[in-house]
């Protein structure tokens, strides 16, 4: 396993990560499950679930493929074995897949044991909640089985996430159709100058540290990475933008009422991300052993939340113009979110960089809007009284690469 | 009301906090409270929810009295709820080593008091989606996302969802529908 991990790369200057050729990124927990369930919010639970089930598929299956040949893998256990140690490995949980009676069993995964730890008490769950690990089960089987992707399709029998004791799966040969993944080769060719910002110095330094930092997480016994105080994964570009566009574009031609509250339902996907990963790895230990004691002055907390994008694969995050209270503009020359657009549905002709825009304006709600001296704990209901005393700053995005433009631009303003 | 509710609250001995609920809609009238942590909002709706289905269930029992009221004991805390009116529910909080017998003396003449200040109320008959709206707000994970969450499931937008008092039976359905989803709820009585 140590040597297929020696195959993520960073694509310098542009804070682009890659694993075997897959753009990857990490996401905590309360992130993944937000996005999911915004999903399905649009999409409805059936639809939903195989839009996110075949972009798993075809993410998942896209790097796996280029892992087994690196790998040498040729026999149908060797390809599960291998399979099974990337998911536990990337924090997705543990998997058992045995394909010749067409049943997986999951335990600890990802998203099943982290929605009922997040919302398991307040919220019945109908459906199960693991249709990540179903398309990657059903990667893995075709595969396996038929040498190709789109050969097996999996359905999840049995989840967690619905108070069952384990996740479990069914794994039958039928033709699914995949969207296409879009590798490092299609990113590069979308790619444009990269271009820095005030304070570069010092926020290229602390991604560089984060960047090494992060190279050596891992999954635990379970196949889980519990670091910062949420569950982090390493996860796929693909399958955040595959089902997040299929969800936007789906709304704005059926019905585009909605249009406006789902581009907003995923920005505030990027909100929730920087409050729970950025706001959590700023209290950590291991961001003190980094970068030092954490004072809490904004500008500190804005340097701090744009190499700390660039650190975790979001892309090459920069600020152009700060004034603390007032004023943030954030921009970036290369977003995981950009050049995946382009390659796959061309120019926009609105901004698409959703995660982006959510997180300019939650940089400047954690910068000030949380007393860091008093070592806040980042809890749910802090999150909701943040919202409720208002937050203070509208963001505004002005510029995208999704567009056409040299860069992503979002000014973040404050209200008052 | 509040400096009195204040000023009488605080003659209660051992009293932590007194939370006045409106209903049928459970949203706060009023509190005191000593408790920075306590969020008022929250626990007039607990409580409001609880005496609720105490009166559904004492009816169904056929055992159901305009003047009952419920208590439950915690390690450290003595709650009492009673129901003050047709429209108004009184959850008062204790420290937990006060007697019982002293409670129930104090609270009679604290009820009485408050009762006499308490607005003559007639119940407004509200629009389902409007009492929809305000139930999928309570209760809903990230309350802040919950109107973009429902014009997502229902294709209404965020506009007409501020007024669903103008909503059509159709819309009103489908806000139901997305609501039962949002809170995973099979059926949602209102």
């Amino acid at each position: 396993m140590t040597d297929i991990l020696s195959l993520r790369a960073l694509l310098e200057p542009h804070d682009l990560t890659f694993f075997a050729g897959a753009p990857y990124v990490y996401h905590c927990h309360h992130y993944n499950l937000f996005h999911d369930q915004t999903v399905d919010d649009v999409l409805g639970e059936e639809r939903g679930l195989e839009v996110r089930k075949n972009a798993a598929h075809s993410a998942f299956g896209a790097f796996l493929e280029r892992i087994f040949a690196k790998a040498d893998a040729s026999t149908i256990v060797e390809k599960v074995q291998l399979a099974q140690g990337l998911i536990s490995a990337m924090g997705h949980g543990g998997l058992e897949i045995d394909l010749e009676s067409g049943k997986a069993t999951g335990n600890f995964l990802h998203y099943g044991f982290a929605w009922s730890e997040k919302y398991g008490s307040k919220v019945k769950r109908f459906e199960p909640a693991d249709g990540f690990a179903a398309g990657c089960i059903a990667a893995i089987s075709s595969l396996a089985r038929h040498g190709r992707l789109g050969a097996c399709d999996v359905q999840e029998l049995a989840c967690i996430a619905q108070r069952q004791e384990r996740c479990e799966f069914s794994i039958e040969d039928k033709n699914v159709d995949l969207p296409p993944a879009i590798d490092s080769v299609g990113y590069l060719t979308h790619l444009g100058d990269s271009e820095g910002g005030i304070w570069e110095e010092e926020i290229s330094a602390i991604a560089k540290g984060l960047q090494d930092f992060v190279k050596g997480v891992a999954g635990d016994e379970r196949g889980l990475v519990n670091a910062f105080g949420v569950f982090v994964t390493m996860h796929f570009a693909n399958y955040y933008n595959e089902t997040a566009i299929t969800a936007v574009l789906e709304a704005e031609e059926k019905r585009p009422s909605s249009a406006t509250a789902v581009e907003g339902l995923f920005r505030e996907a990027g909100h929730v991300c920087v409050f729970n990963t950025f706001g959590n790895i700023l209290l950590s230990p291991e961001w003190e052993a980094l970068v030092g004691p954490l004072v809490g002055e904004p500008d500190e907390i804005i340097r701090a939340c744009a190499a700390m994008a660039r650190g975790l694969g979001f892309g090459r995050w920069s600020v152009a113009e700060f004034e603390a209270n007032r004023r943030l503009v954030l921009r970036s020359t290369s977003l995981y979110e950009g050049p995946w657009y382009l390659a796959r549905h061309g120019k926009s002709d609105k901004p698409r960089a959703y995660i982006f825009q959510g997180a300019a304006l939650a940089f400047m709600v954690l910068a000030h809007n949380v007393k860091w001296s008093e070592r806040p704990s980042l809890t749910q209901t802090f999150y909701d009284s943040l919202f409720r005393k208002g937050l203070g700053f509208k963001a505004t995005p002005t510029k995208c690469v999704t567009m056409g433009d040299a860069y992503s631009e979002v000014i973040v303003e404050a209200t008052s | 009301m509040k400096s009195y509710l204040s000023e009488s609250a605080q003659q209660v001995p051992g009293l932590r906090g007194v939370f006045v609920t409106a209903m049928p809609d459970c949203l706060l009238f009023d509190s005191w409270t000593d408790e920075e942590a306590w969020n008022a909002d929250e626990l007039a709706t607990y409580f409001g929810d609880l005496v609720r289905a105490n009166r559904r269930g004492l009816r169904s029992l056929g055992s159901w009295s305009s003047d009952m009221s419920v208590t439950i004991e915690s390690a450290d805390t003595l709650l009492v709820l009673a129901e003050l009116s047709e429209h108004f529910v009184c959850g008062c909080v204790f420290e937990r080593d006060v007697p019982l017998g002293m409670v129930r003396l104090s609270l009679r003449r604290f009820y009485e008091t408050i009762r006499e200040n308490l607005p003559q109320i007639t119940a407004e008959e509200r629009a389902r989606a409007v009492r929809l709206m305000d139930f999928v707000h309570r209760y809903a994970p990230d309350p802040h996302t919950v109107l973009m969450r429902v014009s997502a499931r229902t294709g209404i937008s965020t506009e007409a969802l501020n007024d669903p008092a103008s909503l059509d039976e159709a819309q009103t359905d489908a806000i139901e529908q997305a609501a039962k989803r949002i809170l995973g709820l099979e059926t949602i009585s209102l």
